[in-house]
């Protein structure tokens, strides 16, 4: 046996031994760091290091596109400055407040101004008309936020879902053939619900100071938002204590320390108001209260306490502006972390323009058990075929052996970039043995055709005449999936990938090294 | 060892005109299909909930599915029981419906086992696509087969860089994935992303067989009828051996209702079914016009 003839062989026994080992061995595939920070599942205490995407895990995956509208190429004053334009524009628009709208001035020639509305549920026609009675001109109006907005929603959400405590989670920016910007949320072992929940929520967080003034006709309430996301240098873990309940304990910045304080005793909080909210019993009078609000909704009210009141009164407080929220409940209170930790999204997603997806554990556990099964029937079906065709075992149990390798090899690929394996790929991976055992048929009858090969010359001008199909057959493949493989947003895309890598595969190693095993068979050199 | 050997056929017995005639016309009763499918219900296939919009809920559940659609507020457009499992159904809704997942968790009867059982959850999967969404992946789909076709056009006339044997496997190719939607409307199978793919997996496989026996016909010494016959042997082997493999798969997932695997491997059946006719009935009548006729010319 001749090393240089037969380096094909070997060099698919390389390619097998090393795929084998990215399947089975313990720690490969990047189960370290690529599979908390990147892959969906760690699927720890699996027998191989494959990792499974959703339809075969179970979980959610939610695709839906930024609550959103943008101007571009806006002509702004020189002198304005974005926080002027912001408010002008959302002083026109009934659904939203300064915050809600987000000016971006273009920093160099390439780039234009672009007003953002983060809001959804307001027309583009509302949208313009309001730039239009603010004195701005501009260009277009596209559904949809700019990329910068996109991606803070991004890295936020990616927060939110790490600091849930939901393992695995994975945030991605995927774009349409048509140019749409979707976000995709992908979630093992969590329902629906506890990520719509997350998505949908901006997270807006303030403490809002609601107090009586004496006016002209008698007592008025006023509110006035005094903290927000960013006013705090320190957020601990939400905990539970006897005396006040469930709560999340915060730091304040120096600045909006001093500044709280004394909003506190200019509006009597520090005084009068001590001890004094009656929210809980009576909303339409409450008296003297301290709001928790997220997204504009008061989750909490509670009164200021006597201890703090006279640190703020003595200014100890700017020195140590311990401070705490409080809610209802423990999960209130660790949502209510999560959203000071994580701050809060510029705009929520549109779950009613894209799609969602959840698939119970369980159900995924079957179909991982089943689509084995059935891979496996099919590959028996091949065997049985071929077997049946050529009657000859020399001929047909390389032929399985080869096509088998193929799968090894792919499924090692798999395991080592830790691709999410879904329905689409195990379908992918038969069309890969069929179109595999194809090929080596093409050569298998080549090879043999007009009686007993008998020389190496004559082997290697019938293999190389079988290969001008092989090449000419896997080209086409790769042209008709190309599209798929590109063309992106998910279901699919598995499915192209892996077919594409599997001809590669089959093209360049394993069929070449079917050549080399079927010229010593037949050749008997 | 059981060996089976391909057939030789007698081609020397048909003319062109009745090879053609069959393929031909079969092609043209699907195309008539897709017709009438498009005049009746405005798309020329069924389309399923990825395309249209919609919600796909399956759920375990005691109550019988007579009284399932009473349980959701929104209307139901299906249901229908899921066949590897007792009381398992899959309730489809249009894409307005909201909600669903709460509603099943909440209105639904447990099963026995269920109850007893406080993790368990009746639903087991929910797949919803809203309307809009679902149609950008329509046209996404129909740019994805339309580039697919284009670029093997384009590849098999630059390899044979003649134009009837190229146009002959266009052809067939087309006809390929033409009859299995006509066939797909006809049995009730939904074209989905799972069947987009049959369809472009097919397009591999289609012109798999047709380049061989281009390849034998223009480039093999040897007479015409010599070649077709060794083409064939490998090439219907080939199709029989992707044939057998994808009607177990169907058969298999089918029995195990993972209805992805089984409509992919229906859809492939009958394509290849499909291609066996087209290769060596109207792409061979091509080549053989073209090789005794055509050249002469």
């Amino acid at each position: 046996m001749n090393w240089r003839d037969n380096w094909r062989v070997i060099l698919l026994a390389i390619f097998i031994a090393v795929s084998v080992y990215a399947l089975v061995a313990p720690g490969v595939g990047g189960s370290d760091d690529a599979a908390t920070n990147e892959s969906l599942v760690a699927e720890a205490g699996g027998p191989t290091n494959l990792a499974f995407g959703l339809e075969l895990s179970g979980g959610t995956r939610i695709r839906a596109p930024v609550d959103g509208q943008t101007a571009y190429e806006v002509d702004v004053p020189r002198e304005t400055s974005p926080g002027q334009i912001e408010r002008r524009v959302a002083a026109n628009i009934s659904a939203a407040d300064a915050s809600d709208v987000t000016v971006r001035l273009a920093q160099s020639a390439n780039e234009t101004t672009t007003v953002e509305l983060l809001v959804g549920n307001v027309s583009t026609e509302r949208f313009g008309s309001a730039l239009d009675a603010a004195g701005y001109e501009y260009d277009r109006i596209q559904a949809g936020v700019t990329d910068a907005t996109r991606n803070t929603i991004v890295r936020i959400l990616r927060d939110k879902i790490s600091q849930a405590g939901l393992a695995g989670g994975r945030v991605q920016e995927v774009q349409t053939a048509d140019g749409e910007n979707f976000v995709v949320i992908e979630m093992p072992n969590a329902n629906q619900s506890q990520v719509e929940d997350l998505v949908t929520e901006r997270g807006k967080v303030q403490v809002v100071a609601g107090f009586p003034v004496q006016g002209d006709n008698g007592t008025e309430y006023r509110r006035v938002p005094l903290l927000t996301q960013g006013d705090f240098s320190r957020i601990s873990s939400a905990q539970d204590s006897a005396r006040r309940g469930p709560h999340v304990p915060l730091t304040l910045e120096e600045d909006a320390a001093r500044n709280y304080s004394n909003a506190m005793n200019e509006f009597g909080f520090t005084g009068e108001g001590v001890e004094s909210c009656r929210y809980r019993d009576d909303p339409e009078n409450p008296g003297y209260c301290l709001y928790t609000v997220v997204d504009n909704e008061t989750v909490y009210a509670a009164s200021m306490g006597s201890g703090l009141a006279r640190t703020m009164q003595s200014g100890e407080f700017v020195q140590d502006p311990g401070f705490i929220m409080q809610t209802t409940n423990m999960s209130e209170a660790r949502e209510l972390q999560i959203h000071l930790n994580a701050g809060s999204l510029p705009a929520a997603l549109n779950l009613d323009d894209g799609t969602s997806y959840f698939l119970a554990p369980s159900l995924a556990e079957e179909f991982k058990l089943y689509s084995l099964i059935t891979g496996l029937v099919a590959v028996l079906a091949v065997a049985l075929t071929v077997f049946f065709r050529y009657g000859d075992p020399k001929v047909a149990a390389p032929m399985l052996v080869t096509a088998l390798s193929e799968v090894v090899i792919l499924l090692g690929f798999a395991a080592a970039v830790q691709l999410p394996l879904d329905l689409s790929h195990i379908a992918g991976f038969i069309a890969v043995i069929g179109t595999g055992v194809d090929d080596l048929i093409i050569i298998a009858d080549e090879v043999m055709a007009e009686g007993d090969v008998n020389s190496n010359r004559v082997f290697q001008s019938r293999f190389r005449k079988a290969f001008w199909v092989i090449g000419a057959a896997a080209a086409t493949t790769i042209i008709a999936m190309s599209p798929l493989a590109v063309l992106s947003l998910g279901d699919l895309q598995g499915f192209a990938i892996v077919t594409i890598l599997g001809v590669l595969v089959g093209v360049l190693i394993t069929r070449p090294a079917y050549g080399d095993i079927l010229r010593r068979l037949m050749t008997d050199t | 060892m059981v060996a089976f050997e391909v057939p030789e056929v007698d081609y020397t017995r048909y003319t062109n005109r009745q090879l053609a005639a069959i393929p031909l016309a079969l092609l043209a009763v699907a195309l008539l299909v897709l017709a009438g499918w498009y005049v009746t219900t405005g798309a020329p296939v069924q389309l399923g909930t990825e395309f249209t919009g919609g919600t796909e809920l399956r759920v375990q559940t005691a109550t019988p599915s007579s009284e399932l659609p009473d349980q959701f507020d929104a209307d139901v457009v299906s249901v229908s029981p899921v066949r590897s499992e007792a009381n398992t159904y899959i309730v489809t809704f249009p894409p307005e419906a909201e909600n669903i997942a709460e509603q099943a968790r909440s209105n639904l009867e447990p099963t026995q086992a269920c109850a007893q059982n406080p993790d368990c959850d009746p639903v087991k999967s929910v797949q919803g696509t809203s309307a809009s969404f679902g149609s950008s992946t329509q046209q996404l789909a129909l740019y994805g087969l339309g580039l697919a076709f284009a670029g093997m056009s384009v590849l098999v006339f630059l390899m044979f860089r003649t134009f009837v044997p190229s146009i002959a496997v266009v052809l067939s190719a087309f006809s390929d994935i033409v009859i299995p939607l006509a066939l797909m409307n006809l049995l009730g199978i939904e074209l989905s992303l799972g069947t987009v793919a049959a369809l472009l997996m097919l397009i591999g496989y289609s012109v798999d067989s047709d380049i061989l026996l281009n390849n034998h016909i223009i480039r093999r010494s040897g007479g015409f009828y010599e070649s077709t016959y060794r083409a064939m042997r490998t090439g219907v082997t080939m199709t029989l051996t992707s044939l057998s493999a994808m009607a177990v798969m169907a058969l298999v997932a089918y029995l195990f209702g993972i209805d992805l695997l089984a409509s992919i491997g229906l859809v492939l059946v009958l394509g290849l079914a499909t291609d066996l006719m087209n290769t060596y009935m109207l792409n061979l009548s091509l080549l053989r016009w073209w090789k005794f006729e055509g050249v002469a010319r």
